[in-house]
């Protein structure tokens, strides 16, 4: 199996001399070519910090990313806009959809800005508008939509290009429950059918209760790990709760 | 925001105004910059009105105090809409700040007293800067001022008390009326209302095919009766009803073209899958859209401004361009003047023969017959005494002025000099006669010649015409002529000393100036004043309309940060975001100022076939200038926009 991401030794600091804080410390992260991998921590752990990064919004302080072979720190910005563009998908709590486009434009935005052709891009809107049950809202504005299909738009977007890896950032944290489960289940079925490579940030257990492995992060290292293995959702998620009474702080947050 | 100290009991209203505004100056700073602005134009316009110069020439002339009144009422309102539209849009970025306070527990009297001192003293503050500005401004467009006219004389804009006291009357107004305005701020909303003013998101525009049809309408019903010709008969009622309605159609048309017509096309754009589903055309050509609406007044305004703008600053730079032709046909040769006898004549050749740095070229007499005519056809135009002047002595003449019109006739024959500040063309004349009254009978003599040379200073009526040799002589025997001496020196434009004697020894013999120099200083002097006037308000209408352009894309950009963001995270790089910003702004500045030039285009056609009519001259060249110069200052906005837009949402 491939490996899609590598990070060693990853280290965030913020500020300057006198007053340092630390988001990341020498995180070390490897996520293989359909894994669907969860990442929790209380508020303020660096779990956004991380993705950030892993996304090439955020730079690190010092080491090394290697994204489905390709070293990130040594792009410079137009290089790395390509590869958000070619090889990554996001998914945010916000939405993140321009108001002035419509679901379909919204959708289509990363071909358009590939400048592939038309009827190329047309036909895999219509797929993955089929795959997210949003084809009757495809010429609304986002204004005129709900959350959970302006979430399901995100989606759309994030794995039109066909990207190499998903990053979501808390994509259910502004949904109610019956949309949060009808997203998650989509993620599911892409990781399962499509073999995508998700990675996911949540403080949600019942969210991280459909990932495959679930990394728990505290001021800013890595805590433990929770592999579903053979367990039912059910049982993982419970598992996901026992750690993260142990982890406390800030995570009992829990449905 | 700025967060009130609290518990300090004896913190007076007026202090924690002072306090709130030293406190976010930042905010404060775009309002202020337009008060002291507004401040500046307004008192340096009224300080060059009140100065001595003007002042005469106002006196002088029914036009030039008229025009004076025209704009300085123009600048009022325009300062007054501006310092409004300023006041409102720094208003709506505080409503949450008041919500605050409000919720904080301040009560509603305390904060509209506040806001109402806060308004006040940074009025009182802009007063005082923009005088002093104004002062040290106007010294500089004094100097501009001089430098148009083309002479030393003292144009002092000193230091000027009334002009002082019409500012602060003007703006204390206005600056009262803002802070009422902001007074009442916190009783015309809920605290709701003003926490959450800015949530209201803006619509799709419905594409309405009906109202684009009739902004096309009305702008192609305005362009056709701008550009109808001229009727025979030009009564001001024609020009109330037909230019009036065109007025009115070019304004409708021009906003439902904003409004509409721009939405169909630019939705119409989007209908070209290919080329819409490019990179990152997607994305500017669905906000100009959303856009669009909120921007359709904007543009309408300053579409027209500048129209009207490029209209006079090309009407009146024409007239200073054209003085120098103007004068020449007014007054053709350097000095003339009736001869009064040898001694009288000889001492005014004496003058002129002592000016050496002006040496005479040519120098001849024109001997001139009045006699009584009745022309063949009916002319709105008093011919009488009609002036008589030999084929040769107009070919000499023409020669002198180095104009190449000759005119050759037979015995019986006639030409006309077109009279001066009409239109009539050959055709008017041609095929008809004129018969003259003489002592030995009448002669009835046929127009076969229209000059346009004209050889002696305007006189009304200004009809001459050109009689063959033979007829001269004949006529002469009986009729007695009269004759002018006249002078052409070299460089004739300087000869000022000398047209000063001249003048005075000549004394009234016609109804202009008997000297080149005065004739074409006056104009001079006069074309600069309107040419000033209109110049400044060009720049002030430019100026602001650049900088509603600016603070409107501004906001816009603010408002605009988190869709740029998402963008950057999708993918799209700095140099493609700024491209699209560039593309967009072009959009934004480019839409008003082509509709401008074009309305401005159309309108300077009409005013141009009006002038040069009268002057009979090619007003391309002025008309080119005035575009180019507002083309320029638009530009240098559009650069400011585009930079300041990419630092806002491309860090």
């Amino acid at each position: 199996m491939k490996t899609i991401v590598e990070a060693k030794q990853i280290k965030k600091v913020y500020g300057a001399k006198g007053n340092v804080f630390s988001a990341l410390e020498d995180i070390d992260l490897t996520v293989m070519e359909g894994e669907f991998v969860g990442i929790m921590g209380p508020s303020g752990a660096g779990k956004s910090t991380l993705l950030n990064i892993l996304a090439t919004i955020d730079e690190p302080t010092a080491g090394d990313i290697v994204v489905d072979g390709i070293n990130l720190t040594k792009m410079n910005e137009e290089r790395l806009s390509a590869f958000r563009r070619d090889k990554l998908g996001f998914l945010f709590q916000d939405y993140n959809l321009l108001d002035t486009l419509t679901v379909k434009e919204n959708i289509i935005l990363p071909l358009a800005l590939a400048k592939l052709n038309v009827k190329e891009l047309e036909r895999r809107a219509d797929e993955v508008a089929d795959k997210f049950g949003i084809r009757d809202i495809l010429n609304k504005y986002p204004y005129q939509i709900s959350g959970g299909q302006k979430q399901r738009t995100a989606a759309s977007r994030a794995i039109i290009s066909k990207p190499n890896l998903i990053l979501a950032d808390e994509p259910t944290g502004a949904l109610d429950s019956k949309s949060a489960t009808d997203l998650l289940e989509s993620l599911k079925d892409l990781n399962e059918q499509d073999k995508a490579t998700i990675l996911m940030v949540t403080h949600d257990a019942y969210a991280a209760s459909y990932c495959n492995r679930v990394l728990f992060i505290k001021d800013g290292k890595i805590f433990t790990e929770l592999v579903k293995g053979k367990r039912s959702r059910k049982e993982f998620f419970n598992k996901v709760l026992d750690v993260l009474s142990a982890l406390g702080g800030g995570a009992n947050d829990v449905i | 925001m700025f967060y009130p100290h609290w518990g300090v009991e004896q913190m007076t209203l007026f202090s924690l105004a002072r306090k709130n505004i030293k406190g976010n100056f930042n905010n404060y700073f775009v309002y202020f910059v337009t008060l002291v602005f507004s401040m500046v134009i307004y008192y340096t316009f009224t300080s060059l009105q009140y100065s001595e110069k003007i002042q005469e020439s106002i006196e002088l002339s029914d036009t030039m105090s008229f025009m004076f009144g025209v704009s300085s009422i123009i600048l009022i309102l325009f300062v007054a809409i501006f310092i409004l539209y300023s006041n409102s849009f720094f208003t709506r970025k505080r409503k949450k700040e008041v919500g605050l306070y409000a919720i904080l527990g301040l009560r509603k009297k305390t904060i509209a007293k506040m806001l109402f001192y806060e308004n006040l003293i940074m009025g009182i503050i802009a007063i005082v800067i923009g005088i002093i500005l104004g002062t040290l401004l106007s010294k500089l467009f004094a100097m501009i001022l001089i430098k148009l006219m083309g002479s030393i004389a003292e144009v002092d804009f000193g230091i000027s008390i009334l002009a002082i006291t019409q500012t602060v009357i003007v703006f204390m107004v206005i600056i009262l009326f803002t802070s009422v305005q902001g007074y009442r701020l916190i009783y015309r909303f809920t605290l709701i209302e003003l926490f959450y003013d800015e949530k209201k998101g803006e619509q799709i525009p419905k594409v309405s095919l009906i109202s684009a049809v009739i902004g096309v309408i009305l702008l192609v019903v305005s362009y056709w009766l701008i550009l109808k010709p001229f009727p025979d008969e030009f009564t001001t009622e024609y020009l109330m009803k037909n230019y009036g309605i065109a007025f009115v159609a070019l304004v409708i048309g021009t906003h439902l073209f904003f409004r509409s017509v721009t939405v169909y096309l630019l939705r119409l754009s989007q209908k070209n899958k290919s080329r819409y589903y490019r990179g990152t055309r997607i994305i500017e050509t669905s906000r100009l859209l959303f856009r669009i609406r909120g921007n359709a007044r904007t543009f309408t305004v300053i579409a027209l401004l500048s129209s009207a703008t490029i209209c006079f600053l090309g009407a009146t730079y024409s007239g200073y361009y054209s003085n120098e032709k103007r004068a020449e046909e007014v007054v053709p040769f350097s000095y003339s003047h009736l001869s009064k006898g040898p001694e009288f004549d000889s001492q005014v050749e004496r003058i002129i023969k002592a000016d050496h740095r002006h040496p005479i070229k040519a120098q001849l007499d024109i001997p001139v017959i009045q006699v009584k005519g009745i022309l063949s056809f009916q002319l709105d135009y008093d011919i009488n005494p009609v002036q008589l002047i030999s084929e040769s002595t107009f070919n000499k003449a023409a020669n002198a002025l180095n104009k190449d019109e000759t005119v050759l006739l037979s015995r019986n024959q006639a030409a006309v000099i077109q009279p001066r500040f009409t239109e009539y063309t050959k055709s008017v004349f041609k095929g008809e006669n004129i018969t003259i009254q003489l002592p030995q009978g009448s002669s009835e003599l046929p127009f076969v010649h229209m000059v346009e040379s004209n050889v002696l200073p305007f006189d009304y009526p200004d009809f001459f015409l050109v009689v063959s040799n033979e007829m001269f002589a004949e006529i002469a025997k009986k009729e007695a002529p009269l004759t002018y001496k006249v002078y052409e020196v070299e460089n004739e434009v300087t000869a000022q000393a000398t047209s000063k004697k001249v003048n005075k020894l000549v004394g009234n013999d016609f109804q202009v100036s008997s000297s080149f120099y005065t004739e074409y200083k006056q104009g001079k002097e006069g074309n600069a004043i309107t040419l000033f006037i209109f110049g400044f308000l060009g720049l002030v209408f430019l100026a602001a309309s650049g900088s509603i352009i600016y603070f409107k894309q501004l906001t816009e950009a603010n408002e605009a940060k988190g869709q740029y963001e998402i963008l950057r995270k999708i993918g799209v790089n700095k140099k493609d975001i700024r491209k699209s910003i560039k593309r967009q702004s072009l959009f934004v500045f480019g839409l008003p100022l082509t509709v401008g030039i074009l309305h401005s285009c159309v309108a300077l056609y009409f005013t141009s076939n009006f002038i040069s009519n009268l002057i009979g001259i090619n007003l391309i060249f002025p008309i080119l200038m005035a575009i180019v110069f507002f083309v320029i200052i638009y530009a240098v906005y559009y650069v400011l926009t585009v930079n300041t837009y990419n630092r806002i949402v491309n860090k």
